[in-house]
């Protein structure tokens, strides 16, 4: 108590408002500080008074919506739909709005009421232990194993079945990430895969590899000032595609098999032998970034780098390439669907929301400006796509195993990390894995 | 006896009114008591509740002390995790109490500008943790600022430091000793000038010089200052989180060098299956480390000379 008062008196108050206390010490030297309190008085409440007015008034946008929501419910006793998803890039939540938009024009007796969060696994299992979720919502595949096991989602083949909603259009590798016991609990919202990412400036004229063996001798040929040919994350979220193309299955149970240990030692090995390089390594802090800044001439990435490009390295020139391949093709599918809620208290209504949107209409215009490609095979990507959508029979879903984040950021990852830095050897990387698992 | 009786309506008029006293005293308390109740006794109780079920999402079976055998076997979280926060509170506590002593020290001098350096000194306490660290990660990576002047000065260094499994954790540790700094030489300083100046006229007069009166008279005088910040400072590293959490994501990497216990905890609630049981036992076993820490850090400076 007595540190408070202290800290509290006078001579201490100064610091804990620097702009003040400067004035407060020059006025007052010499002079009585009452005088100087009181003269400051009037500005700090008017300054207190603003910054809360401010902050009131910033969510007033947000408020003039919900009238014209509420008018609009008013005139026609619409039902309201909650739907819920993560925080995106701005252009992306701006798409989404103009989809909802669309829909609540096309119905006009259904109400959206959108919310997106950070930290949105976090967020979501308090809402579900609350018994008071979203009647809508993303589903990351990665979360889905672990999510239906608590029976948190509503299985939808009986809505479907009702309203002749087919699933057949949809790639069944994606549609598979969102399946239990042989029911559906969510349709795929978008996807993107893997592609090999080429900067031909700096390919020294050599050809794009399609193989492994071409990639570790076309790496050999390329020279990158202040980089390396190849960029890999320490990172299972790409190495997997790696195990699918050894002929592996991609299950982390399985990770003590030969196509785990082939694929490891390949990709661990392009790290050591200094043909590829991590972005850290290069000042960048993903591969998309490293590749934009010229440190190196090939990355893996996704669909999702090409608008980062374009917005973050406008002049830089690329070409798209499928995955090389092992003994077989493989590539990794990243996925999330639109999922309904088991204590949803609007089924019906939260039904005709997610089927608009998984819908031929509502994917269309969701994937209509490339941020994402569509789960439809009813539904065209744009232009410049083909790379990712080549072979959808070897891309197979990432997720959809028990326990997955866990096993896949905490163990694999840091097992992957301690093998690159030369602290542990992959075989016992591989066997730690599975016993992860267990 | 009339006298008598207008001594005890007094005493009772005292009475009363010590009544009265006491009852607005106990009136004020109430509301910050009942926050307390409802926002730290309950939720702790109702975490030793959780961590007795095999809580998931949703409440489940009672399994007695299964959550608390299990996390007494765990690899992860005690050669991880434990570790890690040890270390990294070892590091930084008195690192952050040196730093704040010595600016503190500093800025209770008569010296030039003085308003301009409290303020600048405890600035990076005002910033949110979570910004900081997303700057440092640029000033620390490979290409970084940090990097580009070690090579001015000759050092050729590349090195990614929040990326790298041995200079992970001591980056943190800096950057946290600096970022809490500030508020510490917040506590010493009110400390510093308890000290009646007295104590240091007669010091002058026997002659002591600055560092022997800093010595012999500042720092042992400190002691209440030093038992808070001590026991501020364990409290605050041992539940270290955000800093990890943005640095290395939910994985604690770059191999789990930045793993802490209350990421750990963050980690077994939502990351992977959901198992707020073991969580809460987590917490429950961090709980009462604090605890017997506080309580040995108590008695090691003895409770008299905290008011």
């Amino acid at each position: 108590v007595r540190l408070w008062e202290y800290a509290l008196e006078e001579d201490s108050a100064h610091f804990l408002t620097p702009q003040g206390s400067a004035l407060l010490d020059r006025r007052s030297r010499g002079k009585g500080r009452t005088g100087v309190r009181k003269r400051l008085a009037g500005p700090a409440l008017l300054a207190v008074i603003v910054v809360i007015a401010a902050i009131f008034t910033a969510g007033s946008p947000a408020k003039t919506d919900r009238g014209k929501g509420a008018d609009r419910a008013a005139k026609s006793a619409a039902t309201t739909v909650s739907l819920n998803g993560w925080v995106g890039a701005k252009v992306e939540d701006d798409l989404l709005k103009e989809v909802i938009a669309a829909f609540e024009r096309s119905h006009p007796n259904i109400k959206v009421n959108y919310d997106a969060f950070n930290n949105y696994q976090t967020t979501m299992l308090a809402k579900f232990a609350a018994r008071k979720p979203p009647d809508v919502f993303y589903v990351a595949a990665e979360d889905f194993a672990d999510w239906v096991r608590q029976g948190v989602l509503q299985p939808l083949d009986s809505y479907a079945k009702k309203t002749k909603f087919k699933s057949k259009p949809f790639y069944s590798g994606l549609l598979n990430s969102f399946k239990y016991k042989g029911k559906i609990y969510g349709y795929p919202k978008d996807w993107s895969s893997l592609a090999m990412e080429v900067n031909p400036a700096l390919m020294g004229g050599q050809p794009v590899p399609k193989t492994w063996a071409q990639l570790r001798s076309v790496a050999q040929k390329i020279k990158v000032a202040g980089g390396k040919p190849i960029c890999l994350q320490a990172d299972w979220a790409r190495l997997m595609a790696w195990v699918y193309q050894a002929g592996g299955t991609g299950q982390f149970k399985d990770a003590t098999s030969a196509p785990f240990r082939v694929a490891a030692n390949y990709y661990v090995g392009l790290l050591k032998d200094g043909l590829a390089t991590l972005p850290t390594d290069v000042g960048a802090s993903w591969c998309g970034e490293a590749f934009g800044k010229e440190k190196v001439a090939i990355a893996f990435e996704g669909n999702w780098m090409l608008g980062y490009l374009k917005d973050t390295f406008p002049n830089l020139r690329y070409s798209l390439a499928t995955l090389t391949k092992g003994k077989t093709r493989g590539n990794l599918a990243f996925t999330n669907a639109y999922a309904m809620a088991r204590d949803s208290k609007n089924k019906a209504a939260a039904w005709t929301l997610l089927s608009w949107l998984t819908g031929k209409t509502g994917m269309k215009k969701w994937t209509s400006l490339g941020f994402a490609l569509p789960s439809r095979s009813d539904v065209k990507p744009v232009p410049g796509r083909a790379a990712f959508v080549r072979y959808p029979k070897f891309t197979h879903g990432w997720g959809n195993q028990v326990d997955f984040r866990h096993v896949w950021t905490e163990v694999a990852n840091n097992e992957l990390t301690a093998v690159v830095q030369g602290k542990e050897s992959v075989n016992d990387m591989l066997s730690k894995i599975a016993a992860a698992t267990k | 006896m009339a006298i008598a009786v207008a001594k005890e309506r007094r005493v009772r008029a005292l009475g009363s009114e010590r009544a009265r006293e006491a009852l607005v005293g106990y009136g004020f308390i109430a509301l910050p008591m009942a926050f307390f109740l409802l926002f730290f006794i309950f939720p702790i109780g109702y975490a030793f509740y959780i961590s007795r079920y095999d809580w998931q999402i949703f409440k489940g079976p009672f399994i007695g002390w299964d959550n608390y055998r299990e996390l007494y076997h765990d690899q992860v979280f005690w050669h991880h995790a434990v570790r890690n926060t040890l270390v990294f509170t070892v590091f930084v506590v008195p690192l952050q109490m040196a730093l704040g002593l010595s600016l503190a020290v500093v800025v209770n001098q008569a010296i030039r500008f003085r308003t301009f350096f409290r303020a600048a000194f405890y600035f990076p306490s005002l910033a949110s943790s979570a910004a900081i660290v997303a700057i440092a990660t640029y000033v620390l990576a490979s290409d970084g600022i940090l990097n580009k002047a070690l090579n001015a000065v000759g050092y050729d260094h590349h090195t990614a430091w929040f990326a790298e499994q041995s200079t992970a954790l001591p980056s943190i540790t800096g950057l946290i000793a600096w970022t809490t700094s500030g508020t510490i030489m917040l506590f010493y300083l009110a400390a510093l000038q308890a000290i009646p100046t007295e104590v240091y006229e007669a010091a002058a007069i026997d002659g002591a010089g600055a560092w022997r009166t800093f010595r012999k008279i500042t720092f042992p005088l400190l002691k209440p200052g030093h038992y808070f910040v001590a026991v501020v400072s364990f409290i605050g590293a041992l539940k270290m989180f955000d800093q990890s959490f943005i640095v290395g994501g939910t994985s604690g990497g770059p191999n789990y060098s930045t793993m802490t216990v209350v990421l750990y905890l963050y980690n077994r609630a939502f990351t992977g299956t959901t198992r707020f049981g073991y969580a809460a036992a987590v917490g429950l076993v961090l709980f009462v480390f604090i605890f017997v820490v506080t309580v040995v850090q108590r008695l090691l400076f003895g409770k008299a000379e905290v008011s």
